[in-house]
């Protein structure tokens, strides 16, 4: 007779204990920073200089000079049957008017490098291997470069170690005496 | 003369993925500018995706800077600078790493947290005769906002201003700490969008080369790197108030979430009880959504059909939560009242 209200007791407790057990799991959690404390702390951290401990330099912006300019803006685009290469500017040293429509990116083209678009258009693309004096206009081009330049009918670009080369005007050498204008 | 090593430390894999998400084909490009005669050679060819070699056009005593850029196929093509490197006589070396607490490939952290920039500098001279370029480098920091919603594509560079530059004149490690809300970037508070750049300069440098030429060779980038800095997220639940006596049936939910961050995990969690940060509860149909961007993302949801998870009558809380590299934190939550029972006024009569 007095195990029922034992067991009666013992499911309730289970119960009861159930009941009591938390149904979530804790985790760590915050709640989003209001915005007055953001505020604050955005005065209080804008008031750390980070470089303090370094000297200070004056003078202008140094990025705003010698700045690395667009690939695209400084290239020549050469494109051909779906697929396009870039050149540096003055590396195309002739341009025939046939070829002339083939200095232009073709829509929808895919760009690979200089190889291998060379490699796939020797037909109507020739190269003249230049040296690093030529390239900085400090040597003239040989005799016989400059008759193939004028008989060639190809797309001719320079290049330096097979890599196209920005080739610079040839630069005139100083008169040796300076002519004296007489004053009246 | 010198010839450098044309260095290849790409995040080239980075790019492919990118390429696949939009369908546009990259191709990269080597760049060697001679300082200060300014021929340009394309050193594409020489070097494979993941390699290094010396370059095979030998430097000026002025110098010279490589550039690698990838170009996409784009309708008109554009075109991105990935990296960059001077090499000169003499030099120093210079590599700025910036740290946050979002692993992602690319420098990014939110408006409210620090992050870190590590830079090491080596091959600094200090004899009384050594030139005054090899004593020095120039550390600038340059900000750039994004504006309201800006996301940072297309952005011209050359537009960012310039917060500070600064000397550094030893050599070895040093960690400069940009702490929780102090950014350079300027904006709205917490929306604050944008980024900031650290840049190691060579000092301008004159000299008379061995030929008689006097090469005048200006400030040089010798390393670069920004940090892009994402505004915090909020948002709202609509559709059930604080403390509103729901019957029957649950309400339909309006979820407004704002400039989720790009990488995070947002939901609604219930649980009995009254508002208890840091329980965890169980999450509503419908209302979960991660984000694996590159940018920040605003959504609207709507919840329909979500009693499920309510299995019995009672105070219950709601809380809109958002998961991100910098932790869980909750960003709304709305407590009310749940009954669900119906009673039935009644009474059974018999007749025989």
């Amino acid at each position: 007779m007095k195990t029922i209200p034992c067991t009666l007791f013992v499911c309730a407790a289970a119960l009861l204990s159930a009941k009591a057990q938390p149904a979530v799991a804790a985790m760590q959690m915050r709640d989003v920073a209001s915005q007055e404390e953001l505020l604050l702390e955005r005065r209080k951290a804008l008031q750390i200089d980070p470089m303090k401990h370094l000297a200070t330099a004056t003078g202008e912006d140094p990025s705003k000079a010698n700045q690395p300019t667009d690939i695209l803006a400084e290239s020549d685009i050469i494109s051909f049957r779906g697929l396009a290469t870039l050149v540096p500017k003055r590396a195309i040293l002739q341009t025939p008017q046939s070829y002339a429509g083939h200095v232009k990116m073709e829509p929808g083209a895919r760009f690979v490098s200089w190889r291998e678009f060379y490699a796939l258009n020797r037909g109507w693309i020739t190269t003249v291997e230049v040296s690093r004096e030529q390239a900085e206009g400090n040597a003239p081009f040989a005799e016989e470069t400059r008759k193939f330049l004028g008989t060639n009918r190809n797309l001719v670009v320079a290049t330096f170690k097979g890599g196209p080369v920005s080739v610079l005007p040839l630069k005139e050498p100083a008169p040796e005496t300076a002519m004296q204008t007489p004053t009246p | 003369m010198k010839s450098p090593a044309i260095l290849t430390a790409l995040s080239l894999s980075l790019l492919a993925a990118d390429a696949a998400a939009q369908e546009v084909i990259y191709t990269n490009f080597i760049r060697q500018f001679q300082t200060p005669t300014n021929v340009v050679w394309d050193a594409s060819s020489e070097v494979s995706p993941a390699d290094s070699r010396e370059s095979d056009l030998a430097i000026n005593p002025g110098g010279a800077r490589f550039e690698l850029w990838t170009v996409a196929n784009t309708s008109p093509p554009t075109s991105r600078l990935l990296d960059t490197a001077y090499v000169g006589t003499y030099v120093p070396v210079a590599t700025v790493t910036i740290r946050s607490e979002d692993p992602y490939i690319i420098p990014r952290t939110r408006v409210d947290r620090p992050f870190y920039v590590d830079i090491e500098v080596t091959g600094l001279l200090n004899g009384a005769s050594d030139p005054a370029a090899s004593k020095a480098v120039k550390l600038t920091r340059h900000m750039q906002s994004y504006g309201v919603g800006g996301t940072g594509i297309n952005l011209d560079r050359t537009q960012a201003s310039l917060v500070s530059q600064s000397f550094i004149t030893t050599n070895g490690p040093q960690t400069i700490t940009v702490p929780a809300m102090g950014t350079a970037v300027t904006g709205p508070g917490s929306k604050i969008r944008g980024e900031e750049r650290f840049t190691i300069f060579s000092i301008e440098d004159s000299r008379i080369a061995p030929d008689g030429v006097t090469y005048v060779v200006p400030e040089t980038q010798i390393a670069s790197k920004l940090i892009q800095i994402w505004p915090m997220a909020d948002g709202f639940i609509t559709g059930i108030s604080s403390n509103q006596l729901v019957r029957y049936q649950l309400p339909q939910l309006t979820l407004t979430l704002n400039d989720l961050y790009p990488s995070s995990t947002t939901y609604v969690q219930v649980y009995m009880g009254e508002p208890q940060l840091g329980t965890q509860g169980r999450i509503v149909p419908g209302s979960a959504i991660t984000i694996n961007d590159s940018v920040p993302v605003s959504r609207v949801l709507v919840i329909d059909d979500y009693d499920e998870v309510f299995d019995e009558d009672g105070r219950w809380t709601m809380e809109l939560v958002t998961d991100t590299p910098f932790g869980v934190e909750r960003l709304a939550y709305v407590s009310f009242d749940l009954d669900r029972t119906i009673k039935v006024n009644g009474s059974f009569v018999t007749i025989e």
